[in-house]
């Protein structure tokens, strides 16, 4: 199997690549607007399949414009700017450091996406880089390209008819880094992923932070179509990802060949989407009421009886595929012949719809309530999408979800589907820029041990902070509160914020920040951070909350001094025999303020009354 | 190193890589001692010539992009589709980047299918400019097209125009037609057709559903309401302007509200007043004087430059953008008395844009007013230079004719809005 990686990250720049906004920023205030993209009829299809499959879903986009993060650059109300010099001479300096040539000249290219994620109908993309290399485990990795393009709008919502994206992501400056794919294990592909990471992230060109590293994954099996899965942000998910898809591409080559055996080829999908609205129409029963609407077109599946449900790992199946291709569309789903008897339907509409589309032994076939014209489109994306499936694997795009599988996204964009931008003149990089634009990096072995002893925290920690997207947290933290041991921190990052992460929770930043305030202050225990922070992520609750839930009240050093009068007076009542007295009182004492304070000053107080009690 | 012809297959090393790709052609703006290579990928890149060592050149054709004249089938009244250049009918070339013309009948159906159902269409090429290269001849060029074609029995103009001056011809073609016999809708476009955001597809099938459905004779412009693609505003000619250089609603009416917008989803038109009753029988008044300027006042205008324009030998109307409500300074005014002595015509309008002039208000006003300037109420600059070119060129008295309302070019009364 070869494995290759496209691998993007955000340049840590004050400004966007082509606009002066700060994604930064904090809004005032938002304003939407509704948008069609449009690519004419002559070019669909031939020009790019993935463009032509976008359009024909016909939906409206609203975009949402924050007044501090967007402006009319990114509305494409206004041209681009002249391209960010930080971003260009930060995608020098990785070309270089990564022994990668430098091209003379930068052409920005509009490489057409019209799904809406780009206001304009294309991102704009250029190599900056060609042919560099990358050590790995005394591999040497080639490295296609460097390039520099624009991040697109972040989609918010997907509603029937239209999708609705954000604008604050949109133009913030990308270096997309193209490994050569590889024959490679699932492991090691992930080791390389980290690898190749990490030594970007010790650049410090690049943002930190949650979603500011992602990588698209290219597999592809001996004789079957490259397969690319966008959105891995997690390098956990890397290797499952790949083991998924391996698994996956050997089912469909098994489909292809059954598909084979049972005579199906190209001629056999000549073959249109049919109006079945008639036979529903004479039917009312509960299940014909609730799918049924206005109408129904169906579309017969030569030979793949048996095949649409077929999986070989939970969540491969081709129908969950079609499906995917409807839900796209915007229908809600489909219904196929080999998941149809659990629906009710009755036999008599089975029959009928089995006759209208002369299905024989062998066929499936496909059912779309809805839309009519909207059903006969995705029909036909149905239908090529089957078609494809005699090959075996085919090029498609997919996207990784949080479970490690992949679902499909749109047909793999071909290389046509790449313009000049013209808006943009070309950028000459001089001999002068290629010699100065040049970086240091120093292993992750050597940064491990420097983050380590700067902090004096162990290095397994050290190294998990800075694999982390908590590292910004961290040095924040940190540097703010110095009388705050910097491995209280890093076990906070480590025992709690990672696992929690791993699990999808959203860590608010600033509600962590105060709790290690109130513990530099010393309201509260050092073992009450850890436990306060799991509970607030565990019940999603804000610190002052969590606070109350758990009965903690922070308690004062003169509640303490209190606290330890009263204990005291109980002790000496006991006759205790001196050796033992500070440990009973200690004892004593914390059963009444464990977690409340912390455990130091407990233990100063403690002795300082002793002190005091043996002075009188 | 020989100039490599463009499309060239090539196969080249850089140090001890081997890439292969085709050679594209440059810009004029590009210099000749890199080469640009579309690599397989698609991607361009820029390389020194020098450092390439060529291992293979194969010379390819340029592929000439032959337009192919599909057949298609239109329904609904008779609608002449105008080119006349500009961003809304080029096209760009993939391969070069280069912007061509490129407007024909079918291109247009592929653009906006939707039109085969609206209108039924035919589509003339008349000239290629770019907007800020028109002249009055191609005002005079564009109103004999629609007057003929009217007479041919169109029912409805649109005329696609770069919009930099667009309101300009818009205007120029309100004075040259009286009474057409039915809608000459301009229409251009602010993001260029190339890119899929375009607006260039929404204000063409604006333009079109209005011009086949609105039953309205006039000229007017119809570019989008707002930063949405599903509404167009249409704006009589004689009271637009374009306000922004790059937004798609660039063009706002002045001192007035849009005449109707079209919801291009619902295929509805919004009237915001009553229509226009034609009133006579079509005219042609297609002539245009060069012998009008238009002069902004602005503080610290130099004698030498009041001296250059007031000169009776070189212009016969002045149309100056006053201060607020019409206003020049005191030192200007020995150049005004002078040219109106020889029999020049002053006519005032306002660079605030929003509003009229008044000249009662002030002494200065009054002052113009004695000198013999005309108050040009609230007609925009644009508008007034435009319509002093036509009365020139077809002989009108301006004193009589400049602050007569004659296509809507004066509005009586501003609504608060
Ligand atoms: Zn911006």
């Amino acid at each position: 199997m070869k494995v290759g990686f496209e691998i993007h990250i955000q340049v840590n720049s004050a400004r966007k690549l082509f606009c002066n906004c700060n994604p930064k920023n904090e809004d005032i205030s938002h304003l939407e607007f509704r948008r069609r993209l449009r690519v004419s009829s002559s070019e669909l299809g031939e020009i790019d399949p993935a463009a032509a499959f976008e359009i024909k879903k016909g939906l409206d986009i609203i975009y949402v414009s924050g007044d501090k993060t967007s402006c009319l650059v990114e509305a494409d109300e206004e041209p681009p700017h002249e391209p960010d010099p930080y971003s260009v001479e930060a995608a020098i300096k990785v070309s270089n450091m990564l022994n990668a040539f430098v091209v003379d000249e930068i052409h920005f290219m509009r490489k057409i996406v019209v799904d809406g994620s780009n206001t304009s109908g294309f991102q704009r993309t250029a190599i900056v880089g060609l042919n560099g290399n990358f050590d790995f485990r005394g591999k040497n990795v080639r490295i296609q390209t460097v390039c520099l393009e624009e991040d697109a709008a972040r989609l918010q919502e997907k509603g029937e008819g239209h999708s609705k994206y954000e604008l604050k992501r949109l133009g913030i400056p990308l270096l997309e880094i193209t490994t050569e794919p590889l024959e490679i294990s699932s492991e090691e592909a992930r080791a390389l992923a980290e690898s190749l990471g990490r030594t970007l992230k010790l650049t410090g060109l690049f943002a930190r932070g949650l979603g500011t590293i992602r990588q698209d994954v290219n597999v592809s099996l001996e004789g079957g179509g490259i397969v690319e899965v966008k959105g891995v942000q997690k390098l956990e998910q890397v290797s499952k990802v790949i083991d998924f898809e391996e698994k996956r591409h050997k089912m469909l080559f098994e489909i292809a060949a059954k598909l084979k055996e049972r005579g199906v080829n190209e001629d056999s999908f000549e073959i249109d989407p049919i109006d079945v609205s008639e036979i529903f129409k004479s039917y009312a029963n509960p299940t014909v009421k609730k799918f049924f609407k206005d109408s129904a077109m169906a579309l017969k599946a030569p030979g793949f009886k048996g095949l649409l449900s077929y999986e070989t790992v939970p969540d491969s199946r081709i129908g969950l595929d079609l499906a995917d291709i409807c839900r796209l569309f915007g229908f809600k789903g489909i219904i196929h012949s080999d998941e149809i008897l659990k629906y009710g339907f009755g036999n008599d509409i089975l029959n009928q719809i089995e006759d209208r589309l002369k299905v024989t032994d062998n066929d499936a076939y496909v059912l779309v309530f809805g839309d009519k014209e909207k059903a006969a489109l995705c029909l036909q994306m149905v239908k090529e999408r089957l078609k494809m499936a005699i090959k075996g694997p085919v090029a498609e795009t997919r996207y990784a979800t949080d479970k490690g599988t992949t679902r499909y996204l749109r047909p793999r964009p071909g290389a046509s589907r790449m313009y000049p931008e013209t808006d943009i003149p070309t950028i000459k990089i001089t001999k002068e820029m290629k010699d100065k634009f040049k970086i240091e990096v120093k292993s992750w072995e050597k940064a491990v041990e420097d983050f380590s002893f700067r902090y004096s925290i162990n290095k397994e920690m050290a190294e998990q902070i800075l694999d982390s997207d908590f590292i910004d947290f961290f040095e924040n933290a940190a540097e703010s509160f110095p009388n705050v041991p910097p491995t209280l921190i890093a076990s906070l990052i480590v025992q709690v914020f990672i696992p929690y992460q791993n699990v999808g929770k959203n860590i608010e930043y600033d509600e962590f920040i105060k709790l290690i305030e109130l513990f530099s202050k010393g309201s509260i225990a050092k073992e009450a951070v850890i436990d306060l922070a799991r509970y607030m992520l565990e019940k999603g609750l804000s610190l002052d909350n969590a606070l109350k839930e758990m009965n903690i009240e922070k308690l004062s050093v003169d509640d303490l001094r209190k606290i330890i009068q009263e204990k005291i007076s109980e002790v000496l009542q006991e006759n205790i025999e001196p050796t033992k007295l500070y440990g009973t009182l200690m004892g004593r004492v914390m059963s009444v303020v464990r977690g409340k304070i912390e455990g130091k000053i407990v233990d100063e107080e403690v002795r300082k009354a002793l002190e005091s009690l043996k002075k009188d | 190193m020989e100039k490599i012809q463009d499309f060239s297959k090539i196969k080249f090393r850089i140090k001890d890589q081997v890439y292969e790709g085709i050679v594209m052609p440059r810009t004029l703006y590009e210099d000749e001692d890199h080469i640009t290579v579309k690599l397989s990928n698609g991607y361009n890149i820029g390389i020194e010539k020098s450092k390439i060592e060529i291992l293979k050149i194969e010379p390819q054709k340029a592929q000439s992009e032959v337009i192919q004249e599909k057949e298609f089938e239109s329904h609904g009244p008779k609608i002449l589709i105008i080119g006349t250049g500009g961003t809304i009918s080029s096209k760009i070339d993939y391969r070069t980047g280069a912007v061509k013309p490129a407007f024909t009948a079918s291109q247009i159906v592929d653009m906006v299918p939707e039109i085969k159902s609206i209108a039924s269409i035919n589509v003339k090429t008349i000239m290629n400019e770019l907007s800020e290269n028109m002249q009055p001849s191609n005002w005079t060029l564009m109103a004999k097209e629609v007057h003929d074609a009217f007479e041919s029995g169109y029912e409805g103009i649109v005329i696609a125009h770069g919009t930099d001056t667009m309101h300009y011809s818009a205007s120029a073609l309100s004075f040259a037609i009286e009474n057409p016999k039915g809608p000459v809708v301009f229409v251009g476009s602010q993001r260029s057709s190339d890119r899929p955001s375009s607006d260039a597809a929404t204000n063409l099938l604006g333009a079109v559903t209005f011009a086949a459905k609105s039953y309205s004779p006039g000229v007017y412009v119809a570019m989008h309401a707002s930063l949405d693609d599903d509404i167009i505003a249409i704006h009589k000619g004689v009271k637009v302007r374009k306000n922004h250089t790059s937004r798609r609603d660039a063009f706002k009416s002045i001192n007035a509200r849009p005449f109707a917008f079209v919801d291009i989803k619902k295929q509805e038109i919004r009237f915001t007043e009553n229509k226009q009753e034609v009133k006579g029988s079509m005219r042609l008044y297609e002539k245009f004087s060069e012998r009008a300027a238009l002069l902004k006042f602005y503080p610290g205008i130099s004698d030498k430059y009041l001296l250059s324009i007031f000169n009776k030998d070189l212009f016969d109307a002045i149309i100056i953008e006053g201060t607020g409500l019409g206003h020049v300074s005191r030192k200007a005014f020995p150049y005004l008395k002078d040219y109106i002595r020889n029999e020049g015509f002053i006519g005032m309008t306002s660079q605030c844009i929003w509003g009229s002039v008044r000249l009662t208000v002030y002494e200065t006003g009054r002052d113009l007013l004695s000198i013999g300037v005309t108050p040009l109420e609230d007609m925009l600059s644009e508008v007034a230079l435009v319509k002093s070119m036509w009365a020139l060129g077809n002989g009108f008295n301006l004193k009589e004719i400049m602050p007569k309302n004659l296509r809507g070019e004066i509005s009586e009364r501003r609504e608060v809005q």
